[in-house]
């Protein structure tokens, strides 16, 4: 197999790349927005999580939480993923080789196909439990993994900044 | 069953602001500076510049130091990144490799020759403050 660390090195060497590196403005402004996308979108996905476990606004029909909610989350998610990305192209050897990157990564997979799993089975028939203030249990189950794993992602995001393994 | 539901809404959401207080100290120091670095152990290196990353969010100096034997140790330092030094006055360009250069600040706990810088002397004597949020109070930013 080819190894992907070339790739990264050109990457590295991209003018723009450099210049977002050893920017005053650029890299911080860059990180804040992440960190600040972040909180909108995990926050905004928590309320969701939250109710469907059954923890908050258990009066509240599912769908009038999440349907307005929907599009600020997914707003949070798309300028945390471009901030992110940028971020990495930035400095890919050091996150490449970065443990907690990793574990970041594997997580953020988890969490999209726990997603991807409740909105293709059991929200498929959220009409016959909406009003439910307790929904079934797939459902409370998803939203218990969610709120886990959005956490250690949040926390594994955060521990990239040490260099304890580098 | 009234009172696990009760338990339950008290407990979790009590977790949860511990966790989100807990993240939040540790942000302020950016990266803890007591997780990588040993404020007991303050360290001064004179040596000539062999490489300088001037980058986010920290630059790293690489510095050769020529020990009393004769060998060169080749010294790694965190410093403040590109925004920081430049609001103190310094520039990438201030950096040449082969300069001579005095840095002290803090020597690392798990690889003996990394250390976090707190000031750095210019061969002509200009001095800058290039630590980071989070080092001791040893009045180096003064």
């Amino acid at each position: 197999m080819p190894s992907i660390l070339p790739a990264l090195e050109w990457l590295e060497a991209l003018a723009w790349a450099t210049a977002i590196r050893e920017s005053n403005w650029g890299y911080p402004i860059m990180e804040t927005a992440h960190v600040a996308s972040i909180v909108a979108f995990a926050g905004l996905v928590m309320v969701m999580d939250l109710r469907l476990v059954g923890l908050a606004f258990a009066q509240t029909p599912l769908t009038r939480i999440q349907r307005p909610l929907f599009p600020w989350q997914m707003a949070g998610f798309a300028l945390s993923g471009v901030t992110g990305l940028l971020l990495f192209v930035v400095d890919p050897l050091r996150y490449y080789g970065n443990v907690f990157f990793r574990v970041k990564l594997v997580l953020l997979a988890l969490a999209g196909f726990n997603a991807l799993g409740f909105h293709l089975t059991i929200f498929r028939t959220v009409g016959r439990w909406d009003e439910d203030p307790l929904a079934p249990k797939t459902a409370r189950l998803a939203g218990a993994v969610s709120l886990l794993f959005w956490a250690a992602i949040i926390v594994s995001g955060r521990l990239i900044a040490s260099n304890w393994f580098d | 069953m009234t009172g696990g539901i009760v338990i339950k809404t008290k407990i979790i959401p009590a977790l949860l602001t511990a966790g989100v207080l807990c993240a939040g100290q540790s942000a302020l120091a950016h990266h803890p500076f007591a997780a990588e670095y040993d404020a007991e152990k303050p360290v001064t290196l004179t040596g000539t510049l062999s490489r300088m990353e001037w980058v986010n969010p920290h630059s790293w100096i690489y510095l050769d130091v020529k020990q009393p034997d004769g060998t060169v140790q080749k010294w790694t330092i965190e410093s403040s990144g590109p925004g920081a030094m430049s609001r103190r006055g310094l520039k990438k360009t201030d950096f040449v490799a082969g300069m001579s250069l005095v840095v002290k600040g803090y020597q690392g706990r798990q690889k003996p020759a990394i250390a976090n810088g707190r000031t750095l002397v210019l061969a002509d004597g200009r001095s800058f403050y290039i630590g980071t949020v989070g080092g001791p109070n040893d009045g180096a930013d003064k």
